[in-house]
């Protein structure tokens, strides 16, 4: 890097010097990145310039001694506040309990169709439908005006559900000798199908209603019949995957329907 | 606070560190982090380091003083208080990109505080100097070419064209520094932008 | 140094920054905002209103939080019903809501901070924009507080320092000056005008005294409907005497509703 003159430096220190424009526009431009020549700089003050200096100086020990002290960086709170939302953890502390107390069950009656693997898809429900809520997120008012609002925040605070959801799941299934492809791919499902249709109806509809059909139609029969449904029998993993795959990119396509959800949310 | 225009004595903790003998100087990024951890003495050499270039720069926008001493003082009254967040930023090692856009920020606010008391803010118009012969020129950004074409614009586009490209200002920010409404400093910056190209083509 | 780009520089084409046209809103099943025609420009403007006039689903509105049920509503220039892309305009709002929640652990320099990066601003810019917010608001003691510390008036600042920490071009305040004693709420009409010299500001609030002592222009709305727009001038000059009031302006205030009462009873 080729420095400027100190002739030069000296002259753009000093606002009566006569300095071109364009000279003093190269100047700025290396000052921006260079400190050793910002530190040359100090030499070339005028005395109105040290004067200057001095009086900024002392607002600033006034400043200082009035104000609070510097805070301390917290360094992984910015990181954790865009990932982990507070509201969520009584939700998801529901879950992983219900799921033990499914896992328990199963260690006690092991004859009965697994109770881990029944709940497993409306496992994430209540976390995707809170995640995304007027009622529970306290900011919601202020989130929802904003440019970042919309499927890929949604997504974010889903990762942070599942992150949660899915490691109890996969807990409970090796603990009561269940399939984790038959736990985790129903649950990986539903989940995409509450975004999907939350781009219509609204997320925590949607959950609502997915959790209810579910429910009525697979959970009800079963414990009736005592028979483990055909939905849930190892073979149907790659109907689970096709379908998870295709509501994936539904989602997907209504992006920014997401974006003014507060309507119906 | 020390001149800045003096020497400081050795003291213990002063910018240069002798551990085991090595000199280690401190660098701008070091200084900030360590003003965030409530070292004074690190704040008051940054502050001797920075305030000369960043005085100067700010004398050659706004002719009042006054206002210049106010945004210095509080440019730098925001590095002390949030020094924390601004150590995360300190990539290159400088802190010269975002203290002057402290700086900045703070001299656009001091403008509106000025049009809101009807006080008509004292900028500079640029002055149409030729450089002399043996003036030098750096080579890195302004080449001949270039340097030609913004001699031949009007001191106005010129204006506008170190305010938003020097100096990083939005058009809402130059049209207010330079007192004009925007569209005025929209037309200015594309007459700026046109004139260039045909110059540098 | 920095980039400028040609769409920076295209002529700005509309003297306004809000404009709607025969606009609609539902806040639930019933149509609060019902046919407002409303253009805005740069300035400090005041949103009066008896208490269901539609003042905060309008505002709620223009924030782009709900989407109108009917009639054309331009922000910037862009159109921002139907399936308009919402980020760029959102970029450049700022919005306090009548009734802000937050997450109570963050602490309100996070808090600015977070709000900062919902807003999509670049990441270098966010730590001097939330100190310069919080300074502008006159928080700067309490930055490393938590939130649920924080007394009501200062959540009101905090909730402004939000809002202007992007330095938007629309900025919109549902009342805003709630719980700020009378030295605050002069600071804050201070701020307000110096927002007010480059971007549009729109304040709604009860206290007719704020409207005319800090905003250049009063819009009046009245069951959802635009009711007047002028100076506080032509706000005074519209009351008189056989009016109820404590001041010229609440007179104006009141002749006008009852005017306007009397016109939509026919």
């Amino acid at each position: 890097m080729t420095h400027p003159s100190l002739a030069v430096i000296a002259r753009y220190a000093d606002r009566e010097a006569a300095l071109d424009e364009v000279t003093a526009w190269s100047v700025e431009v290396h000052l921006e990145s260079c400190a050793d020549c910002r530190s040359l700089m100090a030499g070339y003050a005028t005395d109105d310039t040290r004067a200057l200096l001095d009086r900024i100086a002392v607002g600033v020990d006034r400043g200082i001694a009035t104000g609070p002290a510097p805070a301390p960086r917290r360094r992984w709170a910015p990181a954790r506040h865009r990932w982990l939302v507070w509201h969520l953890v009584p939700w998801l502390t529901m879950t992983v309990a219900v799921l033990a107390c499914a896992a328990l069950l199963q260690a006690v009656q092991p004859a009965f169709p697994s109770l881990v693997a029944l709940l497993a898809p409306v496992a994430p429900l209540p976390g995707v439908a809170v995640a995304w809520s007027r009622r529970h997120d306290p900011a919601w008012e202020l989130i929802a005006g904003t440019p970042r609002s919309g499927l890929a925040m949604l997504l974010r605070r889903t990762a942070a559900v599942l992150s949660v959801v899915v490691p109890a799941l996969a807990l409970a299934s090796s603990h009561t000798g269940v399939s984790l492809a038959v736990t985790l791919l129903p649950c990986l499902a539903f989940t995409a199908a509450t975004i999907a249709v939350g781009a219509y109806a609204g997320v925590r509809r949607a959950a609502v209603v997915l959790g209810a059909a579910w429910t009525l139609a697979v959970i009800l029969p079963t414990v009736v019949t005592a028979d483990m449904p055909v939905v849930l029998q190892p073979g149907s993993s790659l109907g689970w995957v096709l379908l998870t795959l295709a509501l994936c990119g539904f989602a997907a396509i209504q992006a920014p329907t997401f974006r003014r959800l507060s309507s119906r949310n | 606070m020390s001149d800045p225009g003096h020497s400081r004595d050795r003291t213990e903790g002063d910018e240069t560190d002798v551990l085991l003998g090595v000199r280690r100087i401190l660098d701008e990024a070091e200084l900030v982090r360590r003003t965030a951890a409530g070292d004074r003495r690190a704040f008051d050499e940054l502050y001797r380091r920075t305030s000369p270039w960043l005085l100067a720069r700010l004398r050659r926008r706004c002719a009042d003083d006054d206002v210049v001493a106010d945004v210095m003082q509080e440019t730098y009254l925001a590095v002390w208080r949030a020094a924390g967040s601004f150590a995360g930023q300190a990539t290159s090692g400088s802190a010269a990109g975002w203290l002057w856009t402290i700086a900045a920020h703070r001299l656009v606010d001091a403008f509106r505080r000025r049009a809101r008391q009807a006080q008509l803010p004292a900028v500079p118009l640029a002055e149409t100097v030729a450089p002399a012969a043996e003036d030098e020129v750096l080579a890195g950004w302004v080449g001949h070419e270039l340097e030609q074409a913004l001699l031949e614009l009007p001191p106005e586009a010129r204006e506008v064209l170190r305010a938003m490209v020097l100096d990083g200002f939005s058009v809402r920010e130059t049209s207010v520094l330079l007192g004009v409404p925007e569209n005025t400093v929209k037309s200015r910056a594309r007459r700026a932008r046109i004139a260039l190209r045909e110059a540098l083509s | 140094m920095r980039t400028v780009s040609a769409a920076e520089t295209a002529p700005t084409l509309h003297p306004w920054a809000i404009h709607t046209e025969d606009l609609r809103v539902r806040a639930g099943r019933h149509l609060a905002v019902n046919g407002l025609d409303l253009t805005l420009g740069t300035g400090v403007h005041g949103l009066l209103g008896p208490n269901g006039a539609g003042k905060t689903t309008l505002m709620r509105a223009l924030a782009t939080v709900l989407k109108p049920a009917g009639g054309r509503l331009r922000l910037l220039g862009e159109p921002v019903d139907g399936r308009a892309d919402l980020r760029q305009v959102r970029r450049r709002l700022g919005y306090l809501p009548q009734q802000f929640g937050f997450y109570p652990r963050f602490t309100l320099r996070e808090f600015v901070e977070y709000m900062a990066w919902l807003k999509e601003m670049p990441k270098t810019a966010i730590p001097g924009a939330t100190q310069r917010a919080i300074e502008r608001v006159g928080l700067e003691a309490k930055a490393g507080a938590r939130m649920k510390t924080l007394s009501g008036g200062m959540l009101r600042r905090a909730g402004i320092a939000q809002a202007i920490v992007n330095d938007p071009a629309v900025l919109l305040l549902d009342e805003p000056t709630v719980g700020l004693d009378p030295e605050q709420r002069l600071d804050f009409r201070e701020l307000l005008r110096d927002v007010g010299v480059d971007s549009c500001v729109l304040v709604s609030t009860h206290l007719v005294e704020d409207v005319v002592a800090a905003c250049t222009d009063v819009v009046l709305v009245n069951e959802g409907r635009l009711v007047h727009q002028g100076t506080p001038d032509d706000l005074i000059a519209q009351g008189g005497p056989g009016d109820p009031g404590d001041s010229p302006a609440e007179r104006g205030y009141s002749a006008l509703l009852r005017r306007d009462r009397a016109v939509s009873a026919r």
